[in-house]
């Protein structure tokens, strides 16, 4: 084993790296940052480093022309022995980059870490968040399919909504005036060199600052950071009470790592990789195209807006947020760093956090889209046709026929974009179902001059019998009084005069 | 140290015995393009379902899936429906050609894929059915006779109305003759040999209670 240390020696005389790295790995810590909250940012930097590898690999296969990408994604599914699985690691490594990368930065936030003298960090760390984002969109678009097609379309005319130069920027980010050959090749390139090489520049800057400046000490209530005493405060807690970082804080951050790209890989090898969904050509309208999870919260917000308030969105709310991102480390570079210090801290992360839910959740069902084949592909449910009338039947047709369940749901199948349908004759009344058919109101289209008044009796028939079998269909009074009068004048005459008479 | 090791040995003993082509994540085969799409299965479920129901029958519009109705209608004239619809109902045109989304490919493994499926040989118990057009005139004088022996004794009842003008409205003669002669099983209506049990229409019979019914659609219209 003597050769081991003679090349070892030979390459350190030139190199020394041993000091550095000695003093980096040895550096003290505050004891309490050998903490299972301080595992996200080296989770994400191994996430990096996986995503580097396996696209990689996926490099070797995959074809950025706008004829073949999508064959070669096929054939990397099926014909490469474990090509789906290269595919859906990758995939699965960017969905838990990105979720990581936001926990981390949660984290971060809710420790006060991008106080003085963090503050560059902070900064770079905001960028990273950029990045790891363009690269979610831009894989997005390499996985060119149907979605990819129109995503990259939705994402030209939110830049083409920029005022004077959006025509020239749609230019430059599709490489032309069109959805074409160029476009892939213009996104390979930002997807393989020009984000991951400012990300791993900005990754090491990142890094080397975090052991240069040391790990943020655990938040105490009442101990404030000041600009004059904050790093002799720091180095005495870091000596006097500090752990050396290998190995007493790394293994926690080993360990989470590892079951990281475990729970990386068993997704993997549970769910698949992504799609390729269908071929991505602007003739096949029978598609629904959906961006992917991270983006989905965007696609909710752009449909809820009013049509006036899209662009003053798509153009000013992402350059105030970043601004804000930015800015928060000056502004606030001193002071407490606990949350239980720090109520409009932690709100606004609560706040960000449900919207985001929220919006994500309505866009994983999108309400406002009706189901374009729903008409035709969802039966009507067998308890609304059982002992109905010839005409009710017709009016299910009708129901169908005209499309109604595009919007409407029956049955829990159907469009959401009106109300569900199911216990609709609770609601309205018989002349309410006519005048809403006829004349619309709200949201709903006025169906009166498409449709014939037979069409409208059947449809109406058909919608009074939907109500639950213990509920009572809505009714009229006053046609109640008014058949009750009817009666009563006719049975008069019956008592009261001959019965001959007519 | 023992534990990751097994673990590890274990998921490769998995994955190599069930083949990587048999894990969960596996993709599905490469998606069509919705014009090359030809499984009868996915087509009907996409495109006729919603009216016929979920396996051709129990939906609103008639029962594809009784096999008499199949034996009744040919290939020709099923394809004539599927591509421009059906006139005088609320059958829509599939047809690309009529501007529906559907190729004569698609609409040709429609049609395969229902004879497939539901028709069944010697249906009609070597009995001749009246043909499926109509092809003489009809007496509704006598198809109103017809009508009170064979159909009343249900039809007359309020949740059986089909002498509702709005009803006859939405569909033609040709869908009243189809459920006439094939009947529907599905909801319980009797063929053309059973409405009265033992006594088949003639042809003439149907011929002529659907030209009595027709006659209550012009009395409605006259009104």
């Amino acid at each position: 084993m003597r050769w081991v240390k003679q090349t070892y020696d030979w390459l350190e005389h030139r190199l020394q790296l041993e000091g550095p790295v000695k003093d980096a790995a040895l550096h003290p810590v505050p004891r309490n940052t050998a903490s299972w909250w301080y595992v996200f940012g080296s989770a994400a930097f191994t996430l990096l480093f996986l995503q580097i590898a396996t696209g990689i690999l996926l490099a070797i296969v995959y074809v950025p022309s706008a004829g073949q990408a999508w064959n070669s994604l096929n054939i990397l599914n099926h014909q490469l022995e474990l090509g789906w699985f290269l595919r859906a690691m990758h995939g699965w490594g960017s969905n838990f980059m990105v979720a990581i990368v936001l926990i981390h930065m949660a984290q971060v936030f809710m420790f006060g870490a991008y106080k003085f003298p963090r503050e560059l960090t902070w900064i770079l760390g905001v960028f990273l968040l950029l990045m790891t984002l363009g690269m979610a969109f831009t894989g997005q678009v390499l996985r060119f399919d149907q979605d990819a097609y129109w995503g990259l379309g939705i994402g030209a005319s939110i830049m083409s909504r920029v005022p004077v130069i959006g025509g020239s920027l749609v230019h430059l980010l599709l490489g032309g005036p069109t959805i074409a050959g160029a476009t892939l090749s213009r996104f390979f390139a930002l997807h393989v060199f020009v984000i991951p090489g400012a990300m791993l520049v900005f990754a090491g800057l990142h890094v080397w600052m975090v052991l240069k400046l040391g790990v943020n000490e655990w938040p105490m209530p009442g101990r404030i950071v000041k600009r004059a005493t904050y790093e002799k405060e720091y180095h005495d807690l870091s000596h006097k009470d500090g752990v050396p970082f290998v190995p007493v804080a790394l293994w926690k951050d080993a360990v989470f790592s590892g079951a990281v790209i475990a729970a990386v890989a068993i997704c993997a090898f549970v769910f698949g990789p992504y799609g390729p969904g269908g071929q991505p050509d602007p003739t096949i309208i029978q598609t629904v195209p959906k961006p992917d999870f991270f983006f989905l919260w965007i696609y909710a917000a752009l449909a809820y807006l009013p049509p006036a308030l899209e662009t003053p969105f798509i153009l000013i709310v992402p350059v105030i947020g970043i601004a804000v991102l930015l800015a928060l480390p000056f502004y606030a570079s001193e002071g407490e760093k606990s949350w239980h210090r720090r109520p409009v801290a932690v709100l606004t992360l609560v706040s960000v956090a449900v919207g985001w839910g929220v919006l994500t959740h309505l866009a994983t069902y999108t309400p406002w889209s009706p189901h374009m084949d729903a008409w035709s592909s969802d039966p009507v449910p067998g308890k609304n046709l059982h002992n109905a009338t010839p005409l009710v039947r017709e009016g299910a047709v009708v129901f169908q026929g005209k499309q109604c369940r595009n919007c409407h749901s029956i049955g829990g199948a159907g469009g959401e974009r009106g109300p569900a349908l199911d216990a609709v004759a609770t609601r309205l009344t018989r002349d309410q179902l006519i005048f809403k058919v006829e004349f619309g109101g709200g949201n709903m289209p006025a169906y009166g001059k498409n449709l014939s008044p037979p069409e409208v009796e059947a449809l109406v028939s058909f919608l009074e019998t939907l109500h639950p079998e213990h509920e009572a269909p809505a009714t009229d009074p006053s046609r109640k009084e008014v058949q009750d009068a009817a009666a009563m004048a006719g049975a008069a005459p019956a008592t009261g005069a001959p019965s001959g008479a007519k | 140290m023992r534990l990751p090791l097994i673990v590890a040995a274990a998921c490769a003993l998995v994955f190599s015995v069930s083949g990587c082509t048999r894990a969960p994540g596996y993709p599905t085969e490469e998606a069509l393009r919705p014009q090359d799409q030809l499984d009868f299965h996915v087509l009907y479920s996409q495109n006729c379902s919603g009216c016929h129901g979920a396996k051709g029958q129990n939906g609103a519009a008639i029962d594809l899936a009784n096999p008499e109705y199949q034996a009744l209608v040919d290939d020709a004239t099923m394809k004539k429906w599927i591509i421009g619809g059906m006139p005088g109902t609320e059958m829509s045109a599939f047809g690309a050609s009529a501007g529906g989304m559907l190729t004569d490919t698609q609409i040709n493994a429609l049609v395969a894929g229902m004879r497939k499926e539901w028709s069944k040989p010697d249906v009609f118990g070597g009995q001749t059915p009246p043909q499926y057009a109509q092809d003489k005139a009809g007496d509704a004088a006598h198809g109103h006779a017809v009508y009170m022996t064979a159909c009343a004794s249900c039809h007359q009842q309020a949740k059986q109305q089909i002498t509702d003008a709005n009803y006859l409205a939405l569909v033609s003669d040709q869908a009243l003759r189809s459920i006439v002669i094939a009947g529907r099983p599905d909801i319980g209506h009797p063929d053309w040999r059973n409405d009265v049990p033992g006594k088949p229409l003639s042809a003439q019979d149907v011929t002529d209670v659907v030209t009595y019914l027709d006659s209550l659609r012009s009395q409605a219209e006259a009104k």
